[in-house]
């Protein structure tokens, strides 16, 4: 834990988080652009490197967006911070479901906010496009890299292939090819 | 009492294997509460479905709103920190050795190799959410508005998205 990590005061780490969780509208990666951009890039909590092992972490168990905030309030101030983000993140999410499920099941209709998330939507993808271009630049290098990302993203889209599968590949393919490198160069 | 405890039983154990993303929720949910329990009917689980979506947390959220279903305002909270409990407790346990681990070499290369494909998969959300939402004109003109703050400007992304949302209801 650096220095810098160690002054963050609990009480910002769950304002921090509380705001993400009211904000993230559109899905686990729009959550992943948020905090990246606030965590990261924003108040320099945690590198861009450490967000990102956070996030392949992330798969393997429950909800990633969710872990990701875990992650980084771990990172800043153990457990206790763990603990705080995660619940300051769902802690809004939690209040509007009980309203909103309070509000169907006592008139039986739904709350019309469709029409809100038409306008978040896009606004969404462009936010996630740009963290995506960001990382990008730092940390795909080389021909290799690119191939990769590339391989991830269509085994994504065309294969519909799960997260947590893409990431083992990913994670095979890398410890085979550093060990073939160090055997034979 | 007792139908809290089975609440907490019976999201703990859902939060234990829920692996692979929210999806894989939906069918076992479905099963758990509708036909098993017969807590909701296929209709209210399909609109709890549809609401569960409207915020901004994970699609489990919709263990709140089944979980509010069985047992009122209590029931979501039991239902929301036990479907939780697994994966933070992962997390955290992940945190703590994280910096061990990243003292191994191989295991740090292999960290380091797979970010690529890390970022290929966020640009992948990016074009699955595009793909289900952008449909007209508006869209993507909010989208190029949208990004181009992202990217040149420092207004705080929250502000953005906040904004937008009003766009949305003025404009739908």
């Amino acid at each position: 834990m650096s220095d810098n990590a160690q002054r963050v005061s609990l009480t910002e780490i769950f304002l921090t988080f509380a705001k993400i969780g009211i904000t993230g509208f559109g899905g686990g990666m729009a959550i992943v652009a948020l905090v990246e951009r606030i965590c990261v890039r924003e108040k320099k909590w945690i590198t861009s490197e450490e967000f990102l092992h956070g996030l392949a972490f992330g798969q393997i168990l429950g909800p990633f967006s969710l872990n990701v905030c875990t992650f980084t309030g771990h990172h800043l101030r153990g457990i206790r911070g763990g603990i705080i983000a995660a619940v300051a993140f769902i802690l809004p999410s939690f209040l509007l479901v009980s309203t909103l499920s309070w509000i169907y099941f006592t008139y039986n209709k739904l709350p019309q906010l469709q029409a809100a998330l038409k306008g978040t939507n896009p606004v969404i993808i462009g936010l996630i496009v740009v963290v995506a271009i960001d990382m990008g630049r730092k940390q795909i290098k080389g021909g290799n890299g690119a191939l990769m990302a590339l391989a991830a993203f269509s085994a994504s889209i065309f294969l519909k292939l799960n997260a947590a599968w893409i990431l083992l590949g990913a994670a095979l393919w890398s410890l085979c090819s550093s060990y073939f490198r160090r055997r034979f160069t | 009492m007792a139908s809290l405890l089975i609440l907490a039983w019976i999201y703990f154990r859902i939060g234990l294997i829920f692996v692979g993303g929210g999806y894989v929720l939906i069918p076992l949910l479905n099963h758990i509460m509708v036909e098993q329990y017969r807590w909701l009917t296929l209709r209210q689980f399909l609109d709890g479905l549809a609401l569960s979506q409207l915020t901004p947390g994970p699609l489990a959220m919709l263990a709140t709103f089944t979980g509010f279903r069985a047992g009122g305002f209590l029931g979501g909270l039991v239902a929301t920190v036990f479907i939780f409990i697994p994966c933070v407790v992962l997390m955290l346990i992940i945190g703590r050795n994280y910096h061990r681990l990243k003292n191994i070499d191989f295991i740090k290369n292999t960290l380091d190799g797979l970010l690529p494909a890390v970022v290929g998969l966020v640009a992948a959300a990016a074009w699955n959410l595009g793909a289900s939402s952008l449909s007209g004109v508006k869209e993507f003109l909010i989208l190029a508005v949208g990004f181009s703050i992202f990217k040149w400007t420092k207004i705080s992304p929250m502000v953005v998205i906040l904004g937008a949302g009003v766009v949305g209801l003025l404009l739908n």
